[in-house]
């Protein structure tokens, strides 16, 4: 699907954006409290990082920052007192990549006919890497919600498209316009490697020759580039080339190329690129890590896990069949049948698949125990089955400290951000979560979620359910 | 009917993993064999009864009576079996994700070996038909396909680079008649339409390849002079890579089925001083024969396989036969994951079909396809300083009776027809549904896969 949305579609839907803002603003609740207030969370059980707790503390918020955290601290006297007994507080959650508050393109409902498909123009062909996500962003956006109500607070994203989409942006899942959205914009060069249906390049072998073409291109035109600005009398003037210009910053590894890496081969293959051209890598939304752990571990490129899983086998679903069974022995003068031939093989392939699951559950404590750092990434995830995901990944031998630092620390540490963000400690950015339980419990839902300094309160998961089913 | 036999094959009850497990711990490694007493066929000095074959670190390191075994040694008592080198297929599109970059008639700077995929299940089954290396192609949608990549069927490892035969020549895949013409004059309305343009298309490739180099080695030599501070000319990956081929550095394997294109192409090679070159398929191979040896030109055709479309009528079982009896380096290939697991079959056929000789019959799915990708002086016969690759069969490999017992890469078994679990997948699918997995497997080994949008239409069972 991805591969029919055009850049024209997306300029359209830019245009159409001041128009439809403020209705959409006229709907959406405003936040409790505006930013610069000042709030005191008391009482609450404070989960500064992965290992540092304070039992009943305090922790206040001022001016979108962390004022103070402690046992015992002075409440200022115009604080907003947030009663939080025996709820708990942790610092926001990072998602390393994501698409929220990321506008789709519509999608063109004709495919226009490329003369010469092995020609086309560039933005048709997912050649897009001048494109900045700040072009697609909007608070208002729903999946800004949903994610923010799982205690995301920043996120890493990026704009839709395939092979070379644009530049990534680390927004605040928060914010009244685009621009107060971003936390560092231009972070990472996005890439997938996805070819577009009926043009070049189409497979991922196009796909990687382009990307090798492309590169060398670049490195060539800036050092031209260099030597002209340099002198600029008697040598021909450098081309213009927006897109080549794309990959400066690359080159110079200021910033790295975040690559979607989901299957076991994306990640060998963007390896293989990576090894060709020397560019510094983020390793995101990966879902088959563990076959290829040491060369992950090797390769120093940054990790963010998938918090996507395949579906567990149900329970439901054998019990159904074992009442099917029942039936028929019935039938058949209930005599016991005997397992075929097919049920034993049957049964074999679903160990198999159910090993497969446990591997791709197991992953994020695969990669704890191997040592190698890494974050969350929430592209492909749905927002519904993230916590319960988490509470997969535990319960398969990650433990709580390290989901807590997969969420937390580490993605501050990997994309920058350790001095702002990650813990609650005073002089942070006041993005937190609190939880009525711990939060990796099962019963545990979010009640407050903090970004900037601003409050979001939520009023339970119940509850929204029971709306969805009004509407309907 | 195919898919079906495949299906009942499978049916049968899967039980034993451990097998599986063990191989993924071989899966780099070079191994310690001896081979005791089989009848060895060594295709290229003859046939050594009662014999041993010591595979060390992965090379045949003695061949002989009365080999003692080394300490920890893993020994096969071939008594009674037929021990030759492990069969090589020119022609296969296993082991790859992607096998046409039908979007435009060049596009020689893809590469299969970007997208070696060592999960495929039609690997392990391949090491079953005693297949140890192949030449993983780019498809014929192309006038200049894609670069191919020759594989040792090192089945068991996760790492895509541990697939590939390390130090094997680079090789590229040409097309000439139907394919190209169809796929880009009829598909997208532009050259090549008809044989002409292909030559057309083929001509200018390499008239712009040899500008560019041109271009750059004048760059290059004027970098070398104090104060040049001149413009590099634009990097194009593809003129790179047919420069490459003019070098002599990347061997052409062209396929091909008519004798007057198959002469053209001759004709083009000449003009633009290629001397590596092999035809595929080329059915017609027979009428130009003193040719094709005359030039230096390899062959690799099918046994007796033809009449799929127009170009392709004129056809011989004794094709094989004629090219060999010309001097022709001629291999028998598969194109197809199914018959690649009787290419021994395939080359006994030639005994029917044209009387060669065992040593023959045999050289054309071993000693000569090696000679085609180049990798010769590895791989293809049984000689001392080969690498370890070794199939052992009961009964003779060109009786119909054969059947190979052990496939060996490297001095690894691979394939063992007494430890053969139903169940050899390496990655399995978390959402495949029980169902999917029998009737619902896909095979993408066909020569003109990922050409269907280019033609707007699906061509069913249209290969090669």
């Amino acid at each position: 699907m991805l591969k029919k949305l055009k850049v024209t579609a997306w300029a359209f839907a830019l245009a159409l954006m001041p128009l439809l803002l403020p209705a959409q603003q006229q709907e959406e609740k405003p936040p409790i409290a505006p930013a610069g207030k000042t709030f005191a969370l008391t009482n609450v059980n404070v989960v500064q990082g992965p290992g540092r707790k304070i039992d009943k503390g305090i922790v206040i918020i001022k001016d979108g920052l962390i004022a103070n955290v402690g046992k015992s601290v002075a409440i200022p006297s115009e604080a907003i007192i947030i009663k939080a007994d025996s709820l708990y507080v942790y610092a926001g959650f990072i998602d390393g990549l994501s698409r929220a508050g990321v506008t789709k393109p519509k999608e063109e409902r004709e495919r226009e006919k490329i003369k010469d498909p092995g020609n086309p123009p560039a933005e048709k062909a997912g050649i897009n890497p001048q494109i900045d996500v700040r072009n697609f962003l909007n608070p208002d956006d729903k999946s800004v919600e949903e994610m923010r109500s799982l205690g995301f607070t920043v996120a890493q994203v990026v704009p839709y498209g395939n092979f070379l989409p644009g530049q990534s942006a680390l927004i605040m899942l928060g914010g009244k316009t685009a621009d107060e959205m971003v936390l560092t914009s231009n972070t990472a060069l996005y890439s997938e490697l996805a070819g577009t249906q009926g043009m070049y390049p189409n497979t991922v072998m196009a796909v990687m020759a382009k990307w090798r073409e492309l590169y060398k291109n670049a490195s060539l035109t800036k050092s031209y580039q260099a030597s002209y600005a340099s002198n600029r009398q008697g040598i021909a003037r450098p081309a213009n080339d927006h897109i080549l210009e794309a990959f400066y910053p690359v080159i110079d590894q200021r910033t790295p190329v975040l690559f979607k890496s989901e299957k076991v081969l994306d990640v060998q293959r963007i390896f293989t690129l990576k090894n060709d051209l020397g560019f510094s890598l983020q390793l995101a939304e990966v879902k088959e890590g563990w076959p290829v752990i040491n060369k992950i571990k090797t390769s120093n490129a940054k990790v963010f896990l998938s918090l996507d899983l395949p579906e567990e086998i149900k329970k439901d679903e054998k019990k159904d069949d074992k009442k099917e069974a029942k039936k028929d022995s019935v039938k058949t003068a209930e005599k016991p049948k005997e397992k075929t031939a097919w049920d034993k093989e049957k049964e074999v392939l679903e160990k198999r698949k159910a090993e497969a699951i446990a591997s791709y559950t197991s992953q994020a404590a695969a990669f704890s125990k191997a040592g190698i750092p890494f974050g969350f990434s929430t592209l492909s995830a749905k927002s519904k089955d993230i916590q319960a995901n988490l509470r997969r990944m535990i319960a398969a031998g990650l433990s709580e400290d390290a989901a807590l630092a997969a969420l937390t620390t580490t993605p501050a540490q990997l994309l920058g951000l350790s001095d702002r963000l990650g813990t609650i400690d005073a002089g942070k950015i006041a993005n937190l979560v609190v939880s009525d339980k711990p939060y990796f419990n099962e019963k545990s839902k979010v009640r407050y979620v903090f970004v900037d300094g601003v409050m979001y309160k939520l009023d339970g998961k119940d509850a929204k359910k029971d709306d969805s089913k009004k509407t309907k | 009917m195919r898919q079906h036999l495949k299906n009942s094959t499978m049916r049968s009850a899967l039980t034993v993993f451990a097998f599986f497990f063990t191989m993924i711990c071989y899966a780099q490694e070079k191994g310690t064999l001896l081979i005791k007493n089989g009848t060895v066929l060594t295709v290229t000095k003859g046939v050594l009864s009662e014999t041993d074959v010591l595979v060390k670190d992965g090379k045949i390191a003695q061949i002989g009576k009365n080999i003692a075994a080394p300490q920890d040694a893993k020994t096969i008592d071939a008594k009674g079996l037929y021990v030759m080198p492990g069969i090589i297929d020119a022609h296969s599109h296993v082991g790859i994700d992607g096998i046409n970059e039908a979007t435009s008639p060049v596009t020689a700077e893809v590469a299969e070996s970007d997208v070696v995929n060592p999960f495929q299940i039609m690997i392990y089954r391949a090491l079953g038909g005693g297949i140890t290396t192949i030449h993983a192609m780019h498809g014929s949608a192309n006038a200049i396909g894609g670069q191919c990549e020759t594989l040792k069927l090192r089945y068991g490892t996760y790492d895509a680079d541990a697939m590939k035969m390390e130090g094997a020549p680079r090789t590229i895949k040409f097309a000439l008649g139907e394919n190209p013409t169809r796929v880009h004059g009829g598909g997208s309305g532009i050259v090549p339409r008809t044989r002409m343009g292909v030559e057309f298309v083929i001509r200018k490739a390499f008239t712009d390849a040899k500008k560019y180099s041109e271009d750059w080695d004048a760059y290059n030599k004027n970098k070398l002079v104090k104060g040049f501070r001149g413009a590099p000319p634009v990097y194009n990956l593809r003129l790179e890579t047919l420069a490459e081929i003019l070098k002599g550095n990347i061997i052409i394997h062209c396929h091909s089925y008519r004798a007057d294109e198959i002469y053209m192409m001759l004709n083009v090679c000449k003009d633009f001083g290629i001397k590596r070159i092999t035809f595929q398929h080329v059915n017609e191979g027979f009428k130009v024969a003193p040719e094709l040896a005359a030039y230096g030109a390899g062959a690799s055709v099918f046994s007796d396989w033809w009449a799929y479309k127009f170009e392709v009528y004129y056809s011989t079982a004794y094709n094989a036969a004629i090219l060999t009896k010309n001097g022709v380096v001629t291999s028998i290939n598969s194109d197809d994951a199914e018959m690649m697991r009787h290419l021994y079959h395939e080359a006994g056929k030639t005994q029917k079909y044209g009387s060669l000789s065992d040593d023959e019959a045999l050289a054309l799915i071993t000693i000569n396809p090696a000679k085609q990708l180049g990798i010769d002086s590895r791989v293809g016969s049984l000689e001392v300083g080969k690498d370890g690759d070794i199939t052992i069969f009961k009964n003779h490999p060109l009786s119909i009776y054969g059947v190979p017992q052990y496939t060996i890469v490297d001095g690894i078994v691979r394939f063992d027809r007494e430890k053969d679990p139903d169940d050899m997948r390496l990655m399995v699918d978390p959402k495949q549904s029980f169902d999917d997995s029998f009737s619902k497997e896909k095979i993408i080994d066909n020569c003109m896969d990922g050409t269907e949008l280019m033609l707007n239409e699906l061509i069913e069972g249209d290969k090669n």
